[in-house]
């Protein structure tokens, strides 16, 4: 009877989510609906709520939140993936390569894949529709690309599954490193292979002055990347320390030479509005052929790729609306992370972990169990948001593999590289809504160039999932592990 | 009633950013001391998690305000302007029972800690209930807003403008 009426309150909140009732809410009431059947008291929800949230290392979430965002409002974002360009542009596919390795320099300052979708993507779809790309191309690309975000250390999800599996952050970041790499590498390959079967992108010459120019313009930018990984890989601070110095050192930066580059570029500043009517064009996608005339004038000059100036850093009246952004985008995760903690208690209580190791388990061997884990978490990231996937099957799944001797360190980054992939597969494929809401392409219009690079991430997944080394090959030196959690 | 309105569109501004700075802020200050002059107080890494509560309970009431909690809104996109409308419509409802369960609950806690006197770890005198209140206050605002939200929406209906259905994602 009881089995009955869990299934009920699954079936409702399953049309709930359908309709498109807030994630937050679908699990909120599946919570309350199941406790109500088996008889536990909510009291358990109002003290999660606080408990569930009370933990040094996850103030980690909030403050590369905020490092991602004052290096997008700082216009940082901007000249990183102009350094990519400038190394990537001479290749067929170039614009795209580099939006695809800005993506990896942005991931290694912010935590989040949608954020770094979100930013990188209105930076380079405009560029890449200029350049000449197909418009559907380049947002798949750019959702593709934002996968790394989590990977690449900093990484919000790898904080939560520390929090949880109670495994050092440090760690859990420097084992993300590598296979991140390795995404931006297949992935770009990717790129390159389809750019040069359609022809398209505009080349241009290779130039070691203007590497050096677009990387000088770009140091806050690589600054905060080895501050975050000099000061997490010598365990000199906790991840969530990084995160504190990291934001403080933008802020102050920002603020400092914004003044001074706004007085050494006074002459060549763009006004809004001619930015606004810029962007409006591309947005738009009428006219293409007229715009990627004007591009191609503009490539021809060889340093063309984009001749307005943006001034790094802040003023201190935009400080407030950068913050506010971030402490929105954490009272989006925030919450549901709470909430997805006390959906796992459940769940515990249920028997969900026996029915999983019996399940599981039963396949017997290290490779079986490893397969079947990767099967179920790339399952349930079709379904479900990135967060809720790590809450609820981690410290399911986690100890199955441990027993099978599975190091924790290689199955925490293989688990989190199919949480990763979930971004991009539908129905919720969560960066592939926020390519679609830049871009203004209809979400199933992106499905079809996702494809490839579904493939090729699901390679580097595979090959991170058969060879341990790559994810925990960096762990060996003195000071990793420092902090434990 | 001016001063209402601008309490109204300002509230969790205020809050969010004045918790947010301390929070980044303290940390920040105090690792710089711990580098250089390897001091630091003890409740460094106490009071910023209580700020963060502020935070994620003003914002989470904050984003059922602007509509940006994340939600699946294919299928609600496509809906009729009455289907659309009934589905905001179930979103408001949905919104305000959790809300009362969930302040129902935290406000145990809350009287439970004030009742003890429960202090935050590292302090002498910082009563931990000044915190956790954050989350019952920020779910009655989050039913302030679900309400005014509602209206809005049986307004635009009746008046037969569009439906704000879609989801403010990530993206600006």
């Amino acid at each position: 009877m009881e089995t009955f009426w869990i299934l009920l309150v699954s079936g409702v909140v399953t049309v709930f989510f359908v309709l498109g009732v807030p994630i937050f809410l679908v699990i909120g009431f599946w919570v309350i609906g199941v406790s109500l059947v088996i008889d536990f008291t909510l009291a358990n929800l109002g003290v999660t709520l606080f408990e569930g949230l009370n933990f040094f290392g996850l103030l980690a979430l909030p403050l590369f939140i905020l490092t991602g965002d004052l290096i997008k409002g700082a216009g940082i974002a901007k000249r990183l993936s102009e350094v990519a360009y400038s190394i990537l542009g001479w290749l067929r596919g170039g614009l795209g390569m580099a939006s695809l390795g800005a993506c990896g320099l942005f991931a290694a300052i912010s935590g989040s894949n949608s954020a770094t979708t979100a930013t990188i993507g209105s930076i380079m779809h405009p560029e890449m529709t200029k350049g000449g790309y197909d418009r559907n191309f380049a947002a798949s690309t750019i959702a593709a690309g934002g996968t790394v975000g989590i990977i690449i250390p900093p990484s919000i999800i790898f904080i939560v599954y520390g929090f949880l599996m109670n495994l050092s952050i440090s760690d859990l970041f420097i084992g993300g490193l590598l296979p991140g790499v390795m995404m931006i590498v297949a992935m770009q390959f990717v790129c390159w292979l389809i750019c040069q079967l359609n022809g398209w992108g505009d080349l241009i010459s290779i130039d070691l002055r203007r590497i050096v120019k677009t990387a000088i313009g770009a140091w806050i930018g690589f600054g905060a990347i080895l501050l975050v990984i000099w000061g997490i890989y010598s365990g000199k601070f906790s991840p969530t320390e990084a995160a504190g110095v990291t934001a403080g050192f933008c802020t102050i930066v920002g603020l400092i030479f914004y003044p001074i580059y706004r007085y050494v570029h006074r002459n060549k500043v763009a006004t809004p509005e001619q930015i606004e009517q810029e962007e409006a064009a591309v947005l738009s996608g009428a006219d293409r052929a007229g715009i990627g005339n004007l591009a191609a004038e503009q490539y021809s000059d060889s340093t063309g790729y984009l001749e307005r100036v943006v001034i790094p850093g802040f003023s201190f009246r935009e400080l407030p609306d950068l913050i506010m952004r971030s402490g929105q985008i954490t009272g989006v995760l925030a919450p549901l992370i709470a909430i997805s903690v006390v959906m796992q208690q459940i769940l515990t209580l249920l028997g969900a972990k026996e029915f999983f190791t019996d399940f599981v388990g039963g396949m017997g061997g290290y490779y079986a169990v490893l397969f079947v884990c990767m099967g179920i978490v790339l399952l349930a990231g079709t379904i479900l948001e990135s967060l809720p996937n790590t809450i609820i099957f981690a410290p399911i799944l986690a100890p199955i593999a441990a027993q099978f001797g599975i190091d924790p360190i290689h199955f925490a980054v293989v688990f989190l590289i199919g949480d990763a992939i979930g971004f991009i597969t539908p129905p919720y494929g969560l960066n592939l809504y926020v390519a679609s809401g830049i871009t203004g392409i209809p979400y199933f219009r992106l499905l079809y160039y996702t494809v490839p690079y579904f493939i090729a991430l699901s390679l580097v997944w595979l090959v991170v999932a058969l060879v341990p080394d790559i994810s925990t090959v960096l762990l060996v030196h003195e000071g990793a592990g420092t902090f434990q959690k | 009633m001016q001063l209402l309105r601008w309490v109204d569109s300002n509230i969790e501004r205020i809050i969010i950013l004045v918790a947010y700075v301390f929070m980044a802020g303290i940390i920040f200050v105090e690792v710089i001391r711990r580098f250089l002059l390897n001091e630091q107080v003890a409740w460094s890494s106490t009071i910023p998690i209580y700020l963060f509560l502020w935070v994620v309970w003003i914002a989470c009431a904050y984003n059922v305000r602007i509509r940006a909690h994340l939600s699946f809104d294919e299928l609600r996109t496509k809906l009729s302007q009455r289907g659309q409308l009934l589905c905001l419509l179930l979103d408001g409802l949905l919104w305000i029972i959790f809300s009362v369960i969930v302040i129902y609950y935290t406000a145990q806690q809350v009287l439970l800690s004030r009742d003890n006197f429960a202090i935050v770890q590292g302090t002498d005198d910082v009563l931990q209930w000044w915190f956790y209140i954050a989350t019952p206050l920020a779910f009655a605002l989050l039913i302030f807003r679900v309400l005014q939200n509602v209206a809005k929406d049986v307004s635009d209906y009746r008046n037969g403008r569009p439906l704000k259905v879609q989801t403010s994602m990530l993206g600006d």
